[in-house]
């Protein structure tokens, strides 16, 4: 989904998403996890990618969301506002009948 | 900008590992192929070194794509290595029993000695004329030496994840 959601912002090559994921505050993340996401993702037709040439080396893969990855991030991100909502309002609830 | 000896020496290790690791998943040498153009790719920006480092353990790389299909695939390349190991060491054995008859035919002062394995006929010979091994082949010993590769090629392989099924999608 996060995946999905920083490439709907501007598209962006493997390790530049790794970078912008860190950023994020995924420290933890590698690049290890990330690659077989772009490959999964783009062989499920939610992401789709193009040859940049690159002054660092070889040509770069940029990757894009598809249609399908645009629709599969939002219903995406309303299951996930549900998830955290439900979350909350369950924690909330428990919390209130602890310190009361 | 080029990519010096050390550190093709370095991506090409990784490369090897992780190629052997997914030697089962489909098209996996384009998969192989673009990883070793992100690899010399990101070496320019933080090292090869690093580079091969963030991608964490071989194996554990591969592991990644091949659940991703989501179902476990055979391994055939690993069961045609273990056919062949037991194929290899069946040879072995052959050998070196013959070698051992042919040697106790000569310590005993020579002669000739028949074996019979499932209807075929192994002559050893150990005289002053000639050291030899002949044998005829029968439709059994070519049955036994087919299971002794195909039985280990179809457990080596995993041959049952043919059939394991492909579960319905899960987006979270």
């Amino acid at each position: 989904m996060l995946v999905l959601a920083l490439l709907t912002e501007r598209e962006s090559y493997g390790y530049e998403l790794v970078t912008r994921l860190h950023e994020g505050g995924l420290d933890d993340l590698s690049a290890g996890t990330l690659y077989p996401v772009l490959n999964r993702l783009e062989r499920d037709g939610q992401i789709s990618s193009r040859l940049v040439a690159s002054s660092a080396g070889p040509a770069r893969k940029y990757y894009l969301p598809t249609e399908t990855g645009a629709q599969q991030l939002w219903s995406t991100a309303r299951a996930w506002e549900q998830l955290a909502a439900t979350v909350e309002s369950m924690l909330a609830r428990a919390t209130t009948k602890e310190s009361s | 900008m080029s990519t010096s000896l050390r550190d093709t020496l370095v991506r090409e290790r990784y490369l090897l590992r992780f190629s052997w690791a997914m030697q089962d998943f489909p098209k996996y040498k384009s998969i192989v192929r673009e990883l070793r153009t992100e690899l010399t790719a990101t070496a320019g920006e933080v090292g090869m070194r690093q580079a091969v480092a963030d991608l964490g353990h071989p194996h554990a790389l591969a592991h990644g794509y091949l659940s991703g299909l989501g179902r476990p695939v055979p391994r055939w390349t690993t069961g045609a290595v273990w056919g062949a190991l037991m194929v290899g060491a069946v040879v072995y054995l052959g050998a070196a029993y013959a070698i051992g008859t042919l040697d106790t035919l000569g310590q005993l002062g020579g002669g000739t000695v028949e074996r019979e394995f499932l209807g075929a006929t192994t002559t050893f010979t150990n005289d002053d004329d000639a050291i030899s091994v002949s044998s005829t082949i029968t439709w059994q010993v070519l049955v036994f030496y087919a299971c002794v590769f195909t039985v280990p090629f179809l457990l080596g392989a995993r041959v049952w994840r043919v059939w394991a099924r492909t579960p319905e999608p899960v987006h979270a």
